[in-house]
């Protein structure tokens, strides 16, 4: 038996945006294929793609809608992310840089209209990027590409047949959680759920894939998500509205400076 | 007393009963109308702004995901040149959010092409030129941003003003932001390439000459596809997909109807084994008694019809006005589907009714009098 399946994945972001339609193998694959497959489909190399995150806070908090604008270039050896608020007016411009090379720490800078150049420290890096659940590391890390994985069962998500495979830090992965199970739906090798754990074995986020369509290259992907941060009655919605693969950045995209120019 | 009466005072007698399958049947009633008329007023939706724009025939290629993948603006001199090609106009069209707006429609134009023409203005102005960096909006995509004459719209990393309000003349095109394709594709980044190539044939073309200029257009554009626009809708997987699943969603809720009909009417036969005794043994023929129970059935059916059409109405009205379909369906409320609900409830209720009134048919006068 050789039937190889495509397998996709996309990164929108970081490695909850988890994607696509797959070549998986008839075959049952180990713990270690699976997630070389999908840490190896996350490289898609340069794309933008275009936002719509809606926080909202229960109690009073209100909602905060938000559009915004991602480039990415990932690579085997390194990440660069680029977020850049679109709307609403008066946020316009904020965005922040995100580089990851090898499995050296995130470093990154936040950039807010006019002026304002601050560098992303490491105690930063677990902050909610725009007040929203997601946090700085929750894009840079690929639990996928850690030392140990391990399938530890199978669920169904939403009636959608899943791997659950576990993802635990070695020495090397700098990272502020413990260990991570992501439900893969292994057809179309896309992630419906993804699930981090702190030291104390707790759960400290909850990633839901609310809708899988496909992208600008055809590839079936996880485009809309929904984050949940234990003990905390926010709920972050996020909703793909389209890609552009294969995009062509200036030498300088990504570098601080380049958060200056919203284009 | 005549036989009618005996059938209403048969399902007056136990009022609750009669009114909690009446609620059944009605939900599977109300699921018909509501989601039929959803898929309907979609379908429709399509077919009216194909319609009203002009189109004889679109040419794009389905095979991305929701929108049409996109192709070189190219083809459309080569198609221009086919032999009863009259008018051809491009297209670049995107759903994506907009500012705090659900997913809507935006459709870069080529300034000029004959998909401008349709559209009224109700306020302000049209574009001035294929250049100018602005917008018009269809008024329902204005009511949903919120957005006036002289306002900005974020498309993309632009702020584009918006110009004018238009009337688009169907809901589809109500519900989209309009700019020019030259400007759609600067600002996405997509210079040279569209989604859709648009057709008007010559006058009198016939259906057999338009069909042969689809397979030329085949010939030329291997990996897209030219289709009649009134067969857009009729020959659409997707269109398919929902129809049906509308239907199936309706025909499980149809059964539980069912099921709560024919117990209830089973429930009245065993109830009622002394009074239909009393009739055989008074010489009703048991074909008699066996049209008092179907039309006792029947009548829970029509009366569930009639209450489930109310609510499914009520259904498309508010799904219609909910944020996120609003401007986009235009739900379809008409009489032919409310007369096809009430016919099928009915129907469901004369099936239901099959069984309890065979039961009773097999009554002898002396056993049910003794009981």
């Amino acid at each position: 038996m050789n039937p190889t399946l495509r397998v996709f994945l996309h990164a929108v972001i970081g490695t909850a945006f988890l994607v696509s339609e797959a070549h998986a193998q008839e075959g049952v694959l180990s713990a270690r294929d699976l997630a070389a497959q999908l840490s190896n489909i996350i490289q898609d190399g340069s794309s933008i793609v275009r936002l719509r995150m809606d926080i909202s806070k229960p109690g009073g908090g209100g909602k905060t809608v938000l559009q915004i604008q991602v480039k990415s270039r990932r690579t085997k050896s390194a990440t660069d992310l680029v977020y850049q608020v679109l709307w609403p007016k008066d946020r316009k411009g904020e965005s922040f840089l995100l580089h990851r090379s090898g499995g050296r720490a995130p470093s990154g800078t936040v950039f807010t209209p006019p002026d304002s150049m601050v560098p992303l420290t490491a105690a930063r890096m677990r902050e909610g990027i725009f007040g929203s659940d997601l946090a700085y590391d929750d894009l840079a890390e690929n639990f996928f590409a850690w030392g140990n994985q391990a399938i530890v069962g199978t669920e169904e998500v939403d009636r959608v047949p899943c791997q659950i495979l576990e993802s635990k830090p070695g020495k090397g992965d700098g990272t502020s959680y413990a260990k991570v199970r992501s439900w893969i739906d292994t057809k179309r090798m896309v992630t419906l759920r993804v699930e981090k754990h702190t030291d104390s074995g707790k759960l400290a986020k909850r990633i839901d894939t609310t809708r899988v369509s496909k992208d600008d290259t055809g590839r079936t992907i996880g485009s809309s998500f929904s984050v949940q941060r234990s003990g905390q009655d926010s709920v972050t919605e996020i909703e793909g509205s389209n890609s552009k693969h294969g995009v062509t950045f200036p030498v300088d995209g990504f570098t601080p400076e380049a958060l200056r120019a919203l284009k | 007393m005549t036989f009618f009466t005996i059938v209403l005072r048969s399902l007056t007698r136990r009022p609750v009963r009669t009114c909690l399958t009446l609620v059944g049947i009605s939900i599977g009633i109300a699921a018909v109308v509501t989601l039929v008329g959803m898929a309907s007023g979609y379908e429709k939706g399509i077919g009216k702004q194909l319609d009203v724009v002009g189109i004889d025939v679109v040419v794009s290629n389905m095979s991305g995901g929701i929108m049409p993948k996109m192709f070189d603006a190219a083809l459309q001199q080569k198609v221009a040149a086919l032999p009863r090609v009259a008018e051809t106009t491009t297209v670049l069209m995107r759903m994506m959010s907009v500012e705090d707006a659900p997913i809507m429609m935006i459709s870069g134009r080529e300034w000029g092409g004959f998909t401008w023409h349709q559209m009224k203005i109700l306020e302000g102005r049209m574009l001035k030129d294929g250049s100018e960096k602005a917008v018009v909006l269809g008024t329902l995509a204005a009511e949903l941003l919120r957005k006036k004459v002289g306002d900005t719209v974020q498309i993309e990393t632009e702020e584009l003003t918006v110009v004018g309000i238009v009337d688009g003349r169907s809901m589809v095109e109500n519900g989209t932001i309009f700019l020019s394709l030259q400007v759609m594709q600067e600002i996405s980044g997509e210079e040279g390439k569209i989604n859709f190539l648009d057709i008007r044939v010559s006058p009198n073309t016939s259906k057999a000459e338009i069909v042969q200029l689809c397979k030329d257009i085949k010939d030329i554009f291997p990996e897209g596809r030219a289709m009649v626009a009134n067969e857009v809708v009729g020959t659409s997987q997707g269109f398919r997909v929902v129809r049906a699943m509308s239907w199936s969603t309706s025909l499980l809720a149809i059964i539980v109807g069912v099921l709560g009909v024919m117990n209830t009417m089973l429930m009245t036969v065993f109830e009622r084994t002394h009074e239909i005794g009393i009739l055989l043994a008074v010489g009703w023929r048991r074909r008699r008694i066996v049209f008092m129970v179907l039309c006792e059935s029947a009548l829970l059916g029509l009366l569930g019809g009639i209450v489930g059409v109310g609510l499914g109405v009520l259904g498309l009205i508010t799904l219609g006005a909910s944020p996120g379909i609003r401007g986009f369906i235009e739900p379809d409320i008409n009489v032919k589907l409310m007369l096809i609900a009430i016919a099928i409830a009915v129907v469901v209720g004369v099936i239901s009714g099959l069984y309890p009134a065979w039961r009773s048919s097999r009554l002898t006068p002396s056993l049910a009098l003794q009981n």
